[in-house]
């Protein structure tokens, strides 16, 4: 008991952990969608030179260990005189790393969307730019929000593996308190406990998302 | 790099061979375990599985090994750091499977069942000789999957000290000054490994779609 | 109604006997008050129309559902309620069900196993019979249904009516006191609704109890030896075929008969084949 008191005289670098947490994750999230729906486009385009590249990059991302990429991403790019630092190294292999799921992820939503609505809205007028935005657009959207929503879960998760190149996010703040403390039950609790909030408040908006999709199905 | 340096990635590369393994045949039947008591809803422990394996889902493998390395022995439980490994992989991996286990179970055609409960069979024998038999086939896609994501976060365990592929990679590069030659034999290790166990899922999914068209 | 349990000894003790059943699913009651007797021998086909609560009593009396009130007894055994006056077990459930056979209107086969695995399975598993006898009584009740040469097919690859002659020879296989058909032909093509019929038909000539809930009339009207109408959810009328469809005594029945006479242009049973494609 008294151990999460200790956490709590120390909230302050948990939560400026957790803010890195969320922070990174949204960042990254952000950046893999769209990054990841360029790439989905290049994926279902028809020069094959491109196509086969990226094909490679998805294949490649999704057989290399995360942690593995970080690594290279912070320790090898000096090699080719790109110095980064762990914020900017951190986020780039987050990035990368999630562009190609999220590509998969996007392409996969187009293939399965139904044809009829999309020629239905040429045939109603709709062209370029407006037809995307107005036919295409939302119910790619609405039907890909369970799996986008796992994967920034995932992003979330793989956050915490920054900590190994000293990022200070939410686990790194919690292991820096358990070193300097020795309260390492209560501090590695606390900090499950906030990544289980996270989870939980990410499914909550899939789920409401999910209930627009119900509504208009 | 020398041959030296290349044996220290392979016998890295044994070491995440033989954890992963461990964790993958503790997990499966854990994973089973898990979903059997959600599935029989067995009283007070299964709502307690529900929010286990939903901590664990949400849970990162690092935070995870870091709570079971640091915390248990400080409530007096020893434990090293292969053990506390081998630990958060198999608890991690076995909420995974508890849910691809779980959607077979649940999808198990009921007049089956009632079938067995009709002649008599009790719990254990409808268990053993109907419903595993099939859904084992049914989840094995799902529970491959599941195994190619464990190799891809063995390089956790680095974190703790066992000296994994990643690891033995990072420790010669900054012996060496040259980072990016052990990181290149470790994803010559890596690559093969996943790409091979992701080959074998796709696999075992076109067999199954083609048992069940026929 | 509550009827005193059958006595023991008796010899004209009834197999099955059901007394003041009710079942409510939430707010819905599905039946109300059901009593029944039905003794060594006879075949009792349950008619009625759709939602009147026929399949909920039959899966209430090998307790695939679990009754709200009343008591079922097999053979003087009450079914689902221990002597002690507590609900029976998985154990004690599976015991008595080893007694009764059931066979279902989707067939209800396993996949997994071959058809002579399917009919052997309970007999070698659950009453332990040596596999070396179960296999020759299995094989002898498939030649029976007309299925010997199927003995090593899979479920998959059997029509509906080759399917649920399979369970039919599963559910014999047991050596059950009492057979349950649940809509055994609901779920055929009318071509193969005839060689089920006549499967069941010669099980009623044998001797067999049996309580069909099937909307065959023609084979109601041949080879029950009674019949009982529910409506609702209540036992409305029982009487014997002869006397049922020609004068049914109460007016739902007449109105359900009707409502049959009307709808039916599908041939009659004397149409169908005789024996086995």
């Amino acid at each position: 008991m008294h151990d999460f008191v200790v956490v709590w005289s120390e909230r302050a670098l948990l939560l400026r952990g957790l803010g890195n947490t969320i922070l990174l994750s949204l960042a990254a999230s952000v950046a893999a969608f769209a990054l990841g729906a360029l790439v989905a486009l290049v994926l279902m385009s028809s020069k094959s030179v491109y196509r086969r590249l990226f094909a490679g990059f998805v294949d490649a991302m999704r057989c290399v260990p995360f942690l593995l990429f970080a690594y290279i991403v912070y320790y090898g790019l000096p090699s080719f005189g790109l110095n980064l630092d762990n914020w900017s190294a951190g986020l780039a292999a987050l990035t990368i790393y999630n562009t190609a799921y999220l590509a998969e992820i996007l392409r996969g939503a187009w293939l399965a969307q139904p044809v009829d609505p999309i020629d239905a809205g040429y045939a109603f007028g709709f062209t370029g730019l407006g037809h995307f935005r107005r036919i295409v657009l939302p119910p790619l959207l609405l039907s890909a929000a369970p799996v986008v929503g796992n994967q920034i879960i995932q992003i979330v998760k793989d956050s915490a593996f920054l900590t190994v190149i000293a990022l200070p996010e939410l686990t790194h703040a919690a292991s820096s308190i358990q070193s300097r403390h020795y309260v390492p039950f209560a501090a590695f609790i606390t900090a499950v406990l906030l990544y289980w909030t996270l989870c939980l408040v990410i499914e909550a908006c899939v789920a409401s998302i999910g209930r627009l999709a119900e509504a208009r199905r | 790099m020398s041959t030296a340096d290349i044996l220290a990635i392979l016998q890295g590369a044994v070491t995440t061979a033989s954890l992963s393994g461990a964790a993958i045949l503790l997990g499966l039947p854990l994973g089973l375990l898990l979903a059997l008591t959600r599935w029989a809803r067995v009283p007070i422990v299964a709502p307690l599985v529900a929010v286990y394996v939903s901590i664990l889902r949400a849970t990162p493998l690092v935070t995870l090994l870091l709570l079971l390395f640091f915390a248990l022995p400080n409530i007096g439980v020893p434990i090293g750091a292969v053990a506390a490994a081998v630990l958060a992989l198999t608890m991690n991996t076995s909420a995974f499977n508890c849910e691809v286990w779980r959607a077979g179970l649940m999808n198990f055609p009921k007049d089956q069942y009632e079938a067995a409960q009709s002649v008599g069979m009790q719990a254990g024998l409808r268990l053993r000789t109907i419903v595993l038999p099939q859904v084992v086939r049914i989840c094995l896609p799902g529970l491959v999957n599941e195994m190619s994501l464990l190799i891809k976060v063995t390089p956790v365990l680095a974190v703790v000290g066992v000296v994994d592929i990643t690891r033995a990679a990072v420790r010669i590069g900054a012996e060496t000054y040259e980072p990016l030659p052990p990181f290149f034999v470790a994803l010559a290790i890596y690559v093969p490994l996943v790409y091979a166990i992701v080959s074998l899922q796709r696999l075992t999914e076109r067999r199954l779609a083609r048992a069940e068209a026929e | 109604m509550n009827l005193p349990p059958p006595a023991a000894g008796n010899g004209h003790r009834p197999v099955l006997t059901v007394a003041a059943l009710s079942k409510a699913f939430g707010c819905l009651c599905v039946l109300e008050n059901i009593n029944l007797q039905v003794h060594r021998g006879e075949t009792i086909c349950l008619l009625g129309p759709s939602g009147s609560g026929k399949s909920t009593l039959l899966r209430c009396i090998n307790w695939l559902e679990k009754p709200d009130s009343g008591q079922v007894y097999l053979n003087g055994e009450r079914i689902g309620v221990t002597t002690g006056g507590v609900l029976m077990g998985d154990r004690d459930l599976s015991a008595i069900r080893t007694r009764i056979g059931m066979v279902f209107q989707h067939f209800a086969l396993w996949p997994h196993l071959s058809v002579l695995q399917n009919v052997m399975a309970a007999p070698v598993y659950v009453q332990r019979r040596p596999k070396a006898q179960v296999r020759a009584e299995a094989e002898g009740l498939l030649a029976s249904v007309g299925l010997s040469d199927k003995r090593d097919t899979f479920p998959a690859k059997l029509s509906g009516g080759q399917k649920q002659r399979v369970g039919i020879a599963r559910a014999l296989a047991m050596r059950p006191e009492l057979l349950l058909f649940d809509e055994p032909t609901s779920a055929l093509d009318p071509e193969l609704v005839g060689e089920v019929l006549v499967v069941i038909r010669k099980l009623a000539r044998d001797g067999m109890t049996m309580v069909v809930v099937t909307h065959e009339m023609d084979f109601a009207r041949e080879a029950a030896s009674r019949i009982v109408f529910l409506d609702r959810g209540r036992v409305v009328e029982t009487a014997r075929p002869d006397k049922f469809f020609v004068a049914p005594a109460t007016e739902r029945a007449r109105q359900f008969l009707q409502r049959y006479e009307s709808n039916s242009t599908r041939p009659t049973s004397s149409d169908r084949p005789q024996s086995f494609p």
